[in-house]
């Protein structure tokens, strides 16, 4: 053809590679659960089409979507379903504010930094009957839920008191993107993160400005704020990766996710300059461990059976064989890897009053799962997984960083790595 | 990241080979970009079906008159029959019960009707070994009111067509009216959902009970058992009737299960399945491939002694065709392909279309070739070979697992 | 009707062809008061009808070389705006001028434009772009025209249901396989029923010859002689909306030169090339032709190059020999009306032809005029002002975003506008999706089945779209045949009907084959006929309504 114009006949609207063989709509949770929701296929690429036409063929029940991206893990033909679909909901959201509840339940770092203040009190009161009534009937924050503790101590308060100083010795350097739930709920996590880089020979820095990663504002409609802080994060992370040269690693699949995919595609935040400078903590251990960069030895007597859980998230970025391959490393584990299903948190949305009995029907598959594996607890890569196991199995739900802090002989390893004290 | 084998395509053919080493202590990656086309399989598995348009009856006879170019003969007219034993064993070992004779077709029915031939047939879907000798006389055809993917009436017809008596009844339950308030989402699949639970079932078999009491054998769509074949033998221990499946439109609820034993064992088995990631590129030292990277692995390829690309053909995108040519996207191996664009296609849609058969070329032992060179640790299987034809000679399912534990055993050899 | 008993009836006027023309003519006949039989040898709008851009013009294409047709075309342009709302899209077109262009025929164009009637806006590029987005963004000039997007097939429907509600009989698959000539006067016409086999005469006092470019054979039946020229354009489908407003090149007009929003997808076209009157069945596309489309397409429209090409069409525009020149070279303009007693000495008959799908109505109006006046009718025309059904001034607004429908509801109002409210909505399975892509629903299809005319797939794609959208009929085909068979207690048919459309939709995906459309097919082939066997159920060999 004389300007080599359609060779390919594959469309760059995303949406028309859609063969309409259906089989998204085989993996979609809320579909199975709901026949309130059009489905992926009808939501998706079908809608889209109509969409086009005319915006007055846009759905509400779009709102139901989880944005797990199950579906686009299913597609055989790379169709990004759910990225079609949370556009067609940010385009007809646009003008339109936030409820009070969703403002609130999208600023974690805002509600955090707010309760860390009177941990001990948000504490008692989040989990107070009568808070808890005032947040079902008049926020519609449902009943069942139990808000995660939050720390009477903030992470980056605990790094700055008894870490930071320690961190120039070693001899390789990263920087630690947090997010929210290690500063505000867990700082374990990020007390464990540190204790592992550290044992391999790498100090762990903070950015030089973080805010919540937005994942949340995203799915509550808050796009112009998320961008915001997005722009910040990634603006901190360029400082890193450029002036610092530090890799930036994360412990938490979402906020790795969001930051590496959704800021592109959803927010229009060009990221691609450090986009493959950001990395989950799992991946950037493994592929030290795998150019023999660094070793880890783990305790001769641990012994302890767990089930691995994909999140949704951690499966769309197809990076769950390295959580999976560094944990299997470890002598005494006994590791169950469970099929991968949706826990129905997705975030916030299980929050709702409106979503929840939804959202625990879509866990049940996994929980039963669980209930099956007989383990003493289960590692997953994403913290709202582990609020929505925790409360519907009451199993411990720990991340693979823990579970491998938890593991190593800190002495050993330091000395494999040739760090001295 | 080392692998004994990297595998590229986690469909049938993938995970047959992906099994296989695995048995055999391999340390194998599947890298699956999406779901497979055995979502459109209706719950058998075909040899040989058809040559010439003309039916089957002895596959391993037939196979032996295949030219040179078909995998089969590739593979070794002789080793079919024990090939196609040890695929049997790999789906049994993968708790898939199917039953079939790798020297006598029987039939399967299709969604419309029609007897075609077929290798292996999941045990609770229908079969016919021999159409001179009905299995049953009179038929029970269960439709399910509202559910549009089981063309019932031409399903009845084919039938009688052949021979049945049969008596085609509506029914519905409360599960059933409940899924179908979605205007879009009654499908196969969504029904098996909702048919997993013990009370959706005895209402389910209430209805047969209750309706179909004047039938030898009662018919139902496919629409149970997306796990494993357990659903069905709960239903058939609250029914009066021997019961059997048919296949669906798709997506089939009968290959996605297949599907999900066939990983599950995989896993098991320590296999790592990367599903939802596809292969883009790889590197090449010389004759030998060294390493594949993926599109979510990115900068972190996976390294491999053995490389087995299981892309499949164009539906999976394992094959490509632009305006004027068709190539391998990944690898770019060659591939058999008329190079006149105007002779992919024929008129007729029915008409056998060239473009079915297009596919990687290989050397006799499956291997890829690259400007006409062996690829030597690079064997290609399944429907992204050239020279058969799926659709026309229903030989897809049966070259992807044969071709599969060929590679598999060539592998372990060298 | 039973058509038994059409047999047996005499009308005032029988018009045989089912396109816009002769369904425009048999309304317009309909709506003073005459006894009226249409009948058409396929399916109604199979010819010119529905084989062109979907493009309403408004007469700027014309203004500079054909000044009468400009001028019918605006004004037909504004009436269809009022009667025809539910067939018409108002989108505006821009006449772009590219680097390439003369910026000077701009003026030229608009001059003719506003001599002609035609309201032509000269603005700014930027403006331009602004408006419509997917424009080429290096235009230097354009001018803004009142072109819209009009459905040929609901059009056609539309006037069909009309005519019928005013006692207008009509009859599909119904071939013209002789005239009943009495003493120098056609008296009706000898009709074979292609679906029963069966053979009738049918009496009327006069016929009218609507059947486009197959009218030089109804005239030869008739043993009179008109010379047609075939016009072959070929067009391209894409997969969805690109533009939202018709945009056409500001020059002569030539190949591929005009890109039309058509409901869910966009059209470009055309190519010309003039072809035997032999072979106007023959509607294959050829890769060259293809090539032309994309090459000039993407001059109009740069992201069409990435969009993906749903199938190829071909249609044959129905020109007409001048009689004024004794050589038969010249081609007539415009619209042309022959009345054979006046031209050719015989009685009762009329032939109707020329002129385009956008002057259908104005057509069926001077042909209805020349009928009224062989049969002393005096009454009125009313069809520039009364509204088609399904487009009263009440009628539901799919655009309406305020009201929620669901998809089904809403795709449905823009199909059939207030008729909408016949299609029964009131259970779960009536309101369930039978084509997923264009949101068809099962209670449409009913609807379809029994009060349009539906005997197959390709009546309901035509009526419904059904099978119109990316897929091309995949998995909604067998759903939608199995309910035809079930609504027509026809089962045997229905897998044959199944096999036919899909064999309609590929011949053509073929000419754009590649890609994702064989990925298309391929998934096809392996449903229908690996999973299903469909192959070895059927013989399609000769069926009809097969192009």
């Amino acid at each position: 053809m004389a300007e080599r114009m359609q060779i390919c006949n594959l469309s760059e609207n995303n949406f028309e590679q859609c063969t309409k063989c259906s089989i998204c709509t085989t993996v979609c949770p809320v579909a199975a659960v709901t026949t309130d929701y059009p489905g992926p296929k009808q939501a998706g690429p079908d809608g889209e089409r109509y969409r086009l036409k005319d915006p007055a063929y846009y759905d509400k029940a779009l709102k139901l979507c989880l944005n797990c991206k199950r579906c686009e893990i299913a597609c055989p033909s790379g169709v990004h379903i759910a990225d079609i679909i949370q556009h067609a909901r940010m385009s007809a959201s646009e003008g339109r504010r936030a409820t009070l509840r969703d403002t609130l339940l999208a600023n974690t770092d805002l509600l955090g930094t707010m309760a860390n203040l009177v941990a001990p009190v948000a504490n008692t009161t989040l989990g107070l009957k009568p808070t808890k009534w005032v947040m079902h009937s008049m926020m519609a924050i449902d009943k069942h839920r139990t808000f995660p503790a939050y720390s009477r101590q903030k992470f980056t308060t605990w790094f700055k008191r008894h870490a930071a100083k320690d961190q120039d010795a070693f001899p390789n350097h990263v920087s630690y993107f947090h997010g929210c739930y290690v500063n505000y709920n867990f700082p374990k996590l990020g007390q464990d993160l540190v204790k592992l880089m550290n044992a391999v020979g790498y100090g762990v820095h903070l950015l030089d400005k973080e805010q919540c990663c937005g994942v949340a504002l995203i799915a509550n409609g808050l796009y112009k704020q998320a961008k915001r802080q997005g722009r910040v994060n990634i603006d901190s992370i360029r400082a890193s990766v450029s002036r610092d040269k530090r890799e930036v690693i994360t412990t938490s699949s979402s906020c790795t996710f969001n930051m590496r995919d959704e800021y592109p595609s959803m927010l229009g935040i060009d990221n691609a300059d450090v986009r493959d400078s950001i990395s989950l903590a799992t991946r950037f251990i493994y592929r030290l461990v795998d150019e023999e960069k660094i070793k880890l030895i783990f305790k001769q007597n641990y012994k302890r059976r767990l089930a691995y859980h994909t999140a949704c998230h951690m499966q769309r970025m197809g990076w769950q064989l390295y959580s999976i391959e560094l944990l299997r490393m470890i002598p005494g584990l006994d590791l169950v890897e469970l099929e991968q299903e949706c826990c129905g948190i997705s975030g916030t949305y299980g929050f709702k009053k409106e979503n929840y009995e939804r959202s625990q029907a879509i866990g049940s598959i996994l929980f039963k799962s669980i209930e099956e594996a007989q383990v003493e607890a289960v590692t997953t890569d994403c913290e709202t997984c582990k609020w929505q196991i925790e409360m519907s199995t009451g199993l411990p739900v720990e991340n693979p960083i823990s579970v491998l802090a938890d593991a190593l002989d800190v002495e050993a390893t330091r000395k494999a790595n040739l760090i001295s004290d | 990241m080392r692998m004994d084998t990297v595998i590229m395509g986690g469909g049938l053919s993938g995970l047959s080979c992906g099994i296989a080493l695995a048995k055999r202590g391999k340390r194998v990656a599947i890298v699956a970009s999406g779901q497979s086309t055995m979502l459109f399989n209706g719950g058998s598995m075909e040899l040989l079906g058809h040559i010439d348009g003309k039916a089957v009856s002895n596959p391993l006879e037939a196979i032996a008159t295949l030219p040179q170019d078909h995998p089969y003969s590739k593979i070794g007219a002789d080793r079919i029959a024990s090939l196609a034993e040890r695929a049997k064993l790999l789906l049994t070992d993968s708790g898939i019960n199917m039953e079939g004779n790798a020297a006598a077709n029987h039939w399967r029915i299709t969604p419309m009707g029609v007897a075609k031939p077929a290798w292996l047939t999941l045990n609770d879907h229908l079969r016919i070994d021999d159409l001179h000798h009905l299995p049953a006389k009179r038929l029970a055809l269960m439709c399910i009111r509202g559910f549009f993917d089981e063309p019932n009436s031409m399903l009845a017809q084919g039938l009688r067509d052949l021979g049945f008596e049969v008596d085609a009844i509506e029914f519905t339950t409360d599960d059933i009216t409940a899924l179908r308030r979605s205007p879009s989402e009654m499908r196969s699949t969504s029904l098996s959902k909702r048919m997993m639970s013990n009370a959706a079932m005895q209402r389910m078999a209430d209805q047969i009970n209750q309706l179909a009491t004047d039938a030898d054998l009662v018919l139902l769509p496919s629409v149970l058992g997306q796990n494993d074949d357990s659903d069905f033998q709960t239903l058939q221990a609250m029914t009066h009737k021997p019961l059997r499946l048919v296949a669906t439109l798709p997506p089939a609820v009968a290959g996605m299960r297949m599907m999900k034993q066939l990983r599950h064992y995989f896993k098991m088995l320590g296999g790592t399945y990367l599903m939802g990631d596809s292969a883009v590129s790889g590197t090449f030292d010389g004759n030998r491939l060294t390493s594949v990277s993926t599109a979510k692995l990115a900068d972190m390829p996976l390294k491999a002694d053995h490389f087995v690309l299981a892309t499949g053909s164009f539906i999976s995108r394992g094959l490509v065709a632009d305006y004027e040519r068709v190539y391998e996207p990944v690898l770019g191996v060659d591939v058999d392909a008329d190079s006149d664009p105007d002779r992919w296609t024929r008129f007729g849609i029915l008409e056998p279309q060239a473009y079915s058969r297009f596919g990687v070329a290989t050397d006799g032992e499956l291997r890829c070739l690259k400007q006409g060179q062996v690829i030597e640790n690079l064997h290609a299987i399944g429907s992204v070979l050239s020279g058969h034809d799926a659709v026309k000679m229903g030989d897809g399912t049966g070259v992807s697992m044969l071709t599969a534990l060929a590679v598999n055993d060539h592998i372990i050899k060298g | 009707m039973v058509t038994s008993e059409i047999y047996k009836k005499e009308y005032d006027v029988i018009i045989v062809g089912g396109g816009a023309t002769g369904a425009g003519t048999a309304r317009d006949c309909a709506l003073r008061g005459l006894k009226v039989l249409l009948v058409e040898r396929n399916d109604y709008s199979t010819g010119a009808t529905g084989r062109n851009h979907g493009l309403m013009h408004s007469g700027a294409r014309y203004a500079v070389t054909d000044g009468e047709s400009a001028s019918e075309c605006i004004s037909e342009n504004m009436i269809l705006r009022r009667i025809a709302r539910h067939c018409v899209e108002e989108t505006d077109g821009l006449f772009i001028t590219l680097p390439e262009d003369d910026l000077q025929y701009q003026q030229t164009f608009v001059e003719a434009c506003q001599r002609a009637g035609i309201r032509a806006d000269i603005i700014d590029p930027e403006e331009a772009r602004r408006i419509e987005p997917a424009v080429n963004p290096a235009l230097i000039g354009a001018v803004r025209v009142p072109d819209a997007a009009i459905d040929p097939f609901r059009l056609t429907v539309a006037n069909l249901l009309d005519a019928r509600m005013h006692g207008a009989d009509t009859l599909n698959y119904h071939e013209v396989e002789g005239l009943i000539i009495n003493q120098g006067r056609v008296e009706g016409v000898k009709l074979f029923n292609k679906l029963s086999g069966e053979h009738a005469e049918v009496r009327g006092r006069v016929v009218v010859n609507a059947a486009g470019i197959w009218g030089q054979r109804i005239a030869q039946l008739a043993g009179v002689n008109i010379s047609m020229f075939p016009a072959r354009g070929a067009l391209l489908i894409f997969g969805h909306r690109v533009n939202n407003m018709v945009i056409n090149r500001c020059r002569k007009p030539a190949n591929a030169d005009i890109l039309v929003p058509d409901d869910t997808v966009c059209v470009i076209g055309t190519t010309s090339d003039r072809i035997p009157i032999e072979s106007v069945d023959d509607m294959r596309v050829t890769r060259e032709e293809v090539d032309v489309l994309l090459k000039e397409g993407v001059k109009i429209a740069p992201s069409l190059a990435t969009t993906r090409i749903i199938r190829a069409y071909a249609g044959v525009r129905p020109l007409v020999a001048s009689d004024d020149d004794p050589s038969g070279r010249s081609i007539s303009r415009g619209i042309v009306c022959l009345d054979h007693a006046k031209r050719d000495g015989l009685e009762g008959m009329i032939t109707i032809t020329g002129g385009k799908m956008m002057t259908y109505r104005l057509m069926g109006e001077i042909a209805t005029n020349a009928v009224c006046a062989k049969l002393g009718n005096i009454a009125p025309c009313v069809t520039a002002t009364q509204p088609l059904p399904g487009s009263e001034e009440d009628a539901p607004d799919q655009h309406d975003a305020t009201k929620r429908y669901s998809f089904g509801q809403r795709a449905a109002i823009g199909r059939h506008g207030s008729l909408a409210a016949r299609i029964e909505k009131d259970n779960d399975i009536d309101n369930a999706l039978v084509c997923e892509c264009e949101g068809v629903t099962v209670g449409e299809i009913k609807y379809a089945v029994h009060q349009l005319h539906v005997h197959n797939l390709v009546n309901l794609r035509r009526r419904t779209r059904v099978g119109m959208g990316t897929c091309q009929g995949k998995l909604c085909s067998c759903r939608a045949a199995s309910l035809i068979g079930e609504f027509r207690h026809d089962v045997k048919g229905a897998q044959e009907d199944l096999a036919a459309f899909l064999d309609e939709r590929w011949k053509g995906m073929r000419p754009v084959a590649w890609g994702d459309t064989l990925r298309e097919a391929q998934l096809t082939a392996a449903i229908y006929e690996g999973l299903c066997g469909l192959d070895m159920a059927v013989n399609i060999e000769g069926k009809e309504d097969v192009q």
